[in-house]
């Protein structure tokens, strides 16, 4: 019992770990836009096609695959950007919305051409044994998705707070108008958060993709609903909410779908957010 | 005084409304100059018009004979124009010191020095104590006056050849109402100038060397202080002249 109970918190922070990459990427373009990017799953899915592609085509290692995950997810999010949100900048929310619906199925679709599958094996972030320590055993891909995240966070966190391109971004973030007056060009500074959001989401998808060892079509979808839910649950644009919410989620997944099943486990995440929205609506507007 | 800047027939429309209906001015280098009007007369419209934010739809803007209208608030900046917004637009949820560090933004990384940035980050300290008190609060947690004074902190960090300020004593105590007017007259005493938006006729006519009436969009007046008798400039900066 004990046993379960510590393993399956170790797994729910693991994938809390991956569903606050996520988050993570969602807030920083919901701060930049103040839009619902619904294609940012989407652009992720495609950028893990591009590393299958990669993979089934050269075999290449682990490695590269992050780094074709990471680049394609930010070439992918770029083109979602530039269609998207660029030309809507001061004009309607629900034509950018839509329009990123739009690019999903999009995308989508240049998916499934490209690999006609349902299915595609994906190298595994670990194929050695679990580590066996003081009785539990501890799977090594939950450690590295952990500590990726956290090496991830930390260095966002070193960007936004050390650097002239986080002034610049917190700026935008904060008071669009008063970044443009203080000299900063704000659809410069919105794509360049943009790029870096998608590479932050293409790094989970990548860390996903390997310890489910599969990529489908689905991923994007997968992606975009963790992503918001996540970020929904630590109250709308904050990033310590997102990832607090993130792993919130991770947990309450873990320990539902040991002890009540996997039908369970999403209905229990879907009765939170009802819960927040019904209790709490104003913990989703104050930042 | 030579003008540094020359606005010159100048309209700017939200949609088919027109906020400026031809507006002409000059703002003379090294000095203070005041724009007074009613409520709704365009004076905003103006300064976001120059400062880069709206696209007048004609006439000239031009920074020492160089055609400004049209381009974007950024290369404002970059030319030397800073505004001090209506309502300070501070950035809430920044420290007082990133605020600052903001309005450096297109001195940095550049070939301005970190030397220098820190330095003027010391000389605003210096002219805003209660800034440096206050360096890693939150601006958003700022009292008005304190917000106000970081607004215009902010604008002086990008070294501008012109300080433009949009009612910078809009909902602020008489006291710190002063305080804001003895920091205009000090900026203005090492050199910089300023283009000054109020509605406080009263004290704006005792720093001003020249002033602007402006009604319903268009220019109405122009002269010294002392060219108009006081409660004249007044009753007119109020309600605008009668029909
Ligand atoms: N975003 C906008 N959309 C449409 N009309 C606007 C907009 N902003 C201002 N206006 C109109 O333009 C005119 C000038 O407004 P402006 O804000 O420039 O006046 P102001 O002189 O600054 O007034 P105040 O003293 O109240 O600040 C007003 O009639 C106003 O209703
Ligand atoms: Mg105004």
């Amino acid at each position: 019992m004990l046993a379960d109970l510590v393993q399956n918190t170790l797994d729910g922070l693991a994938a809390g770990s991956a569903y606050a990459l996520l988050a993570v990427g969602f807030t920083l373009i919901f701060g930049v836009l103040r839009r619902v990017n619904l294609c940012y799953g989407p652009a992720i899915m495609l950028g893990c096609y591009a590393a299958t592609f990669v993979h089934l085509s050269f075999g290449a290692g682990l490695l590269v695959l992050a780094l074709v995950c990471v680049l394609a997810s930010v070439l992918a999010g770029g083109y979602v950007e530039r269609l998207c949100f660029a030309p809507h900048r001061k004009g309607s929310g629900i034509a950018a919305m839509v329009a990123s619906f739009a690019l999903w199925m999009q995308l989508e679709e240049v998916a499934i051409l490209a690999l006609p599958k349902h299915l595609y094996p994906f190298p595994a972030l670990y194929d050695g044994k679990p580590i066996d320590l003081a009785g539990f055993t501890i799977r090594v891909e939950a450690l590295v998705m952990l500590g990726a995240a956290s090496v991830v966070c930390a260095a966002l966190w070193w960007v936004l707070y050390r650097t002239r391109f986080g002034i610049a971004a917190r700026a935008v973030i904060d008071s669009p108008l008063a970044a443009e007056l203080s000299g900063i060009s704000v659809p410069r500074v919105s794509m360049g958060v943009f790029a870096l959001a998608s590479a932050i989401g293409g790094l989970a998808g990548f860390l996903v993709s390997a310890s489910f060892e599969q990529v489908t079509p689905m991923l994007g979808m997968w992606s975009t609903f963790k992503g918001l839910l996540a970020m929904m649950l630590g109250g709308l644009g904050s990033l310590p909410g997102a990832v607090a919410g993130a792993l919130v989620l991770g947990l309450v997944e873990a320990h539902s779908q040991w002890f009540l099943g996997p039908q369970l486990r999403d209905l229990l995440a879907f009765l939170m957010l009802f819960m927040l929205l019904a209790i709490g609506p104003r913990w989703m507007t104050t930042r | 005084m030579p003008a540094l800047l020359e606005v010159a027939d100048l309209v700017t429309a939200y949609g088919k409304i027109e906020a400026l209906k031809g507006v002409t001015l000059e703002v003379a280098e090294g000095g203070i100059t005041c724009l007074l009007g009613p409520n709704g007369a365009g004076k905003t419209t103006l300064m976001y018009s120059i400062a880069g934010i709206l696209k007048p739809r004609r006439g000239s803007i031009r920074l020492r004979g160089e055609e400004l209208g049209g381009c974007a608030p950024h290369e404002a900046v970059s030319r030397g124009i800073a505004l001090v917004p209506e309502n300070r637009l501070v950035f809430p949820s920044m420290s007082v010191i990133d605020n600052l560090e903001a309005g450096a933004y297109r001195r940095q990384g550049g070939r301005t020095g970190r030397g220098e940035i820190d330095a003027d980050l010391q000389r605003m300290f210096g002219r805003f104590p209660r800034l440096k008190e206050r360096s890693a609060q939150l601006a958003g947690t700022l009292s008005g006056g304190e917000q106000q004074m970081l607004a215009v902190a902010r604008a002086l960090m990008s070294r501008p050849k012109l300080l433009l300020m949009d009612e910078p004593s809009l909902g602020l105590a008489p006291l710190v109402v002063e305080e804001i007017f003895r920091i205009v007259s000090e900026l203005h005493r090492d050199g910089t100038t300023v283009f000054l938006v109020e509605q406080n006729a009263h004290m704006a006519l005792k720093v001003a060397q020249h002033f602007y009436l402006m009604e319903q969009g268009r220019v109405s007046f122009s002269g010294d202080p002392g060219s108009l008798a006081e409660d004249e400039v007044i009753r007119r900066a109020y309600l605008g002249s009668a029909k």
